[in-house]
This record gives C-alpha cells, sequence and structure tokens, in this order.
C-alpha cells in the first residue's frame, strides 16, 4: 500500500540517508530503528511531504503522494515526537477540534470511554497545561482512535508512557493491523509485537 | 460542506484561544491608553492644539499598539505544531493564512474599535473627524493583519529579532496613514480617498495569503 522508491535526502549537502526502499502492504507493521541523529524524524517528514526529498518517489495506493497530496492526508494520522495539542485549552477542546478537524464519526458517549481506557477523563475540563507529559502524551495517542486512518505514523510513541500503557497501546496497533491497517513508526524499544518488520537507518 | 464545518471550527478554536489570551488585549488597550495620556500631558491644555495634533497621534499610537500583539500571530501554533495538523486536515497553507488574517481582524482589531471614541475625548474631536477616524481604521487595522501576517511568518525564520519584522509593517503603513489622515482634510475628495485605502487592503489581501504561505513552508523545512 506504501511504496517508498529510492528516496534520498540531504540538508546543506549533508547526506542524511540515501537510497531507501521500503514497501509495505495492508496488514503491517514496520519500526524505524537508529541511533540517534540517523534522520529517523527527518524520514517521516520525508514520506508526509512536509521535507522536501531529494531523490524518489512515494507511492500510496498505487498513486505518487505529490499529485494529490491531500488525498494521502487524508488516509494518514501523524503523531509527532512533541505535542501537538494547545496549551491553553481543555482536553476535551483539544479532542473536539481534532475530531472536527478530521470529520470524526465518534460520539460523544466514545470519546468519553475512549478517556477512562487511557484514565484521564477527570481532567476533561482541565488545560492540559496542567497535565503531566504522559498524560499529554496519552492524549495525543487517542488521536489515532479519534481520527479513524488507514496508515498510522507515529514518531517514538513510547516516550513518557507507563507500562500499562504501553501495552494498551501495543494492543490497539495489533487491533489496528486486524482491520487492514499500516502502521509506520520510530522507536527505540523493542515492542513484543507479531510479524514486526525493522528497517534500519 | 466539509471544509466549511472545518472552517467553522478553526473560528471556534481563535475564539476559544483569544478568550483565555484576553489579558494581551487588555495590556494592548492599557498601553494605547497610557500613551495617549502621555501625549496629552506632554503637550498641555492647549485644546486647540490638541484637536489639531489628535488625529494623528491616535493613529500612530494605534499603528505601535497594535504592533504589540503582531508576536503571537503564528508563534504558538507554529512552535506545537498545529499548523501541520491542520494543514493535513485538508486545508492548504494559504487559506491557513486567510482564517488568520480573518480571526486576527475579528478578534484582535475590532474590539480596539470600542476605544477610539473614548480616546477621541481627551482630544476634544469634534464629531465628524470620530466618524472618519472610525472608518479609517476598519480598512486601515484589516490592512494592519495582513501586514502582520506576512512580518509575523517572516519571523518563524528569525526567532532572535523581532523589530526587523515590525520595521515592514511601519514601512508599508505609511501610505495608509497618508491617505487616513486626509479624509479629515476638506479640499480633498473623501470618497476617493476611501477608494484607495480599499484598493489597498485589496492588494494586501492578495499578496499576504500567498507570501505567509511560502515563508511558513520555508519555516517548517527549516525546522
Amino acid at each position: 500500500m506504501l511504496l517508498i522508491n529510492n528516496l534520498s535526502f540531504s540538508r546543506n549537502d549533508n547526506i542524511i540517508f540515501q537510497n531507501l526502499n521500503l514497501s509495505l502492504s495492508n496488514r503491517s507493521i514496520a519500526q524505524i530503528r537508529g541511533k540517534n541523529g540517523s534522520g529517523k524524524t527527518t524520514f517521516l517528514n520525508v514520506i508526509l511531504n512536509f521535507l522536501e526529498s531529494k531523490t524518489g518517489e512515494i507511492f500510496w495506493e498505487g498513486k505518487n503522494i505529490k499529485k494529490n497530496i491531500f488525498n494521502f492526508y487524508n488516509k494518514t494520522t501523524f503523531i509527532m515526537d512533541h505535542n501537538t495539542c494547545t496549551r491553553k485549552m481543555t482536553v476535551l477542546d483539544n479532542i473536539n477540534f481534532w475530531s472536527r478537524l478530521s470529520s470524526s464519526k465518534l460520539t460523544k458517549d466514545e470519546i468519553v470511554l475512549l478517556l477512562e481506557t487511557f484514565n484521564i477523563q477527570k481532567y476533561q475540563n482541565t488545560k492540559t497545561m496542567y497535565l503531566s507529559s504522559g498524560e499529554i502524551r496519552k492524549l495525543e495517542l487517542l488521536r489515532l482512535i479519534l481520527e479513524q486512518k488507514k496508515l498510522w505514523i507515529l514518531d517514538e510513541p513510547y516516550n513518557h508512557l507507563d507500562d500499562l500503557s504501553i501495552e494498551i497501546l501495543n494492543q490497539t496497533f495489533i487491533d489496528h493491523i486486524n482491520k487492514d491497517g499500516v502502521i509506520l513508526f520510530t522507536s527505540h524499544l523493542k515492542p513484543s509485537i507479531n510479524n514486526l518488520e525493522v528497517v534500519d537507518l | 460542506m466539509k471544509l466549511i464545518q472545518k472552517i467553522f471550527f478553526f473560528f471556534n478554536r481563535e475564539a476559544k484561544l483569544f478568550y483565555s489570551n484576553i489579558g494581551d488585549l487588555f495590556s494592548n488597550i492599557l498601553f494605547f491608553f497610557l500613551s495617549i495620556f502621555i501625549f496629552v500631558f506632554a503637550l498641555g491644555a492647549d485644546e486647540q492644539l490638541l484637536r489639531n495634533v489628535g488625529m494623528g497621534i491616535i493613529w500612530s499610537l494605534l499603528l505601535l499598539s497594535s504592533t504589540l500583539s503582531l508576536r503571537k500571530f503564528y508563534e504558538d501554533d507554529f512552535n506545537n505544531s498545529v499548523i501541520k495538523i491542520i494543514h493535513m486536515g485538508g486545508m492548504s497553507y494559504e487559506l491557513i493564512v486567510f482564517l488568520k488574517i480573518l480571526s486576527h481582524f475579528f478578534f484582535v482589531q475590532i474590539p480596539f474599535l470600542a476605544s477610539i471614541p473614548i480616546a477621541c475625548v481627551f482630544f476634544n474631536l469634534p464629531i465628524n473627524e470620530v466618524y472618519n477616524l472610525i472608518l479609517t481604521f476598519i480598512i486601515g487595522s484589516f490592512i494592519l493583519s495582513c501586514l502582520g501576517s506576512i512580518s509575523a511568518s517572516m519571523n518563524l525564520l528569525n526567532k532572535t529579532n523581532f523589530s526587523i519584522g515590525s520595521l515592514i509593517v511601519l514601512l508599508f503603513f505609511i501610505p495608509v496613514i497618508i491617505f487616513s489622515i486626509g479624509t479629515n482634510n476638506s479640499e480633498s475628495d473623501f470618497n476617493s480617498l476611501i477608494s484607495l485605502l480599499l484598493g489597498i487592503a485589496l492588494i494586501f489581501l492578495g499578496i499576504s495569503p500567498w507570501s505567509s504561505a511560502a515563508f511558513i513552508k520555508l519555516a517548517l523545512r527549516n525546522k
């Protein structure tokens, strides 16, 4: 479904990575591993067209993503390594904004149930600036379920999470793969997921 | 239809952010009034003198106090990458900039409008000049929002020196000041000056979304 062909990227004549090939079919999950500064985040940003690649093409469902980038974005959830929630808005306001932005079909009760799963329902009306970094991270990961997209691209999803949340996240990954999803993430951990493809940068 | 919904919720979010940052607006208005007090006290109690210089002083202080709020234009959304999320939600950067300009105009500049008649009292301005000032400020503040968008997006690339961005706003605002002050001159044609101001507003409305979007893209690339 996601096909990356001969991708290279350089910044100021400094080659970050080159000739990268990757193909992800439906029901597959891939982890990108590498040392600090080896260009994992840059790689994800190049895939999502936030950075211009030097050579190479990216295909989603057989079409070059640059021809219709919004078609690709419409199928993708991107979780960044830092938090994108607005610090001065409450948890519920943030969630409502995200769900409207992605035209989510989840109802209010389902959202409350989600918050209960991650144990942050008591902070519904608290501004996110008062939450701990782990709780903000969980709030961020809620976007995966809110947006209900096919391709998940995650940058360091396990940061700040406790053991229980890591287990829930792994289970969520497995559920998503079973629903024909595609997942690509970077991490330094070695999560216990079957059929995990590993790409070394 | 979905896009209209998204635009509506964009404004909804801007309104909530404005409400939580309402202290910034009050401090800007306070700055405006305090500097007007300083001018009035410095010039003394000559009624005729105050009436002659009033319009110019109010315009320049309005300009200076509005530039104070320009720093916040994109900085927060850029730093926590909300701009990327909104872009991935199906809005081009140009549309985001356009909506930002509109929301800045409605949530930051229009509340300033309420303080203008009160400021005019201190300078003993005649009522027709107050009307002119309000009309020209509505057009001029829209131009200010457009210019502010350009300078704030340029400043995303330059995080240490904010005064360079303000220089651009001040430089391009000179014609607007000339034409707005000209509306009070009985010899000049009122309608043609207003048309000129509207023309300038349309020019900047055309230019600023494209240029700001280009700067934002450049800044995202160098982040």
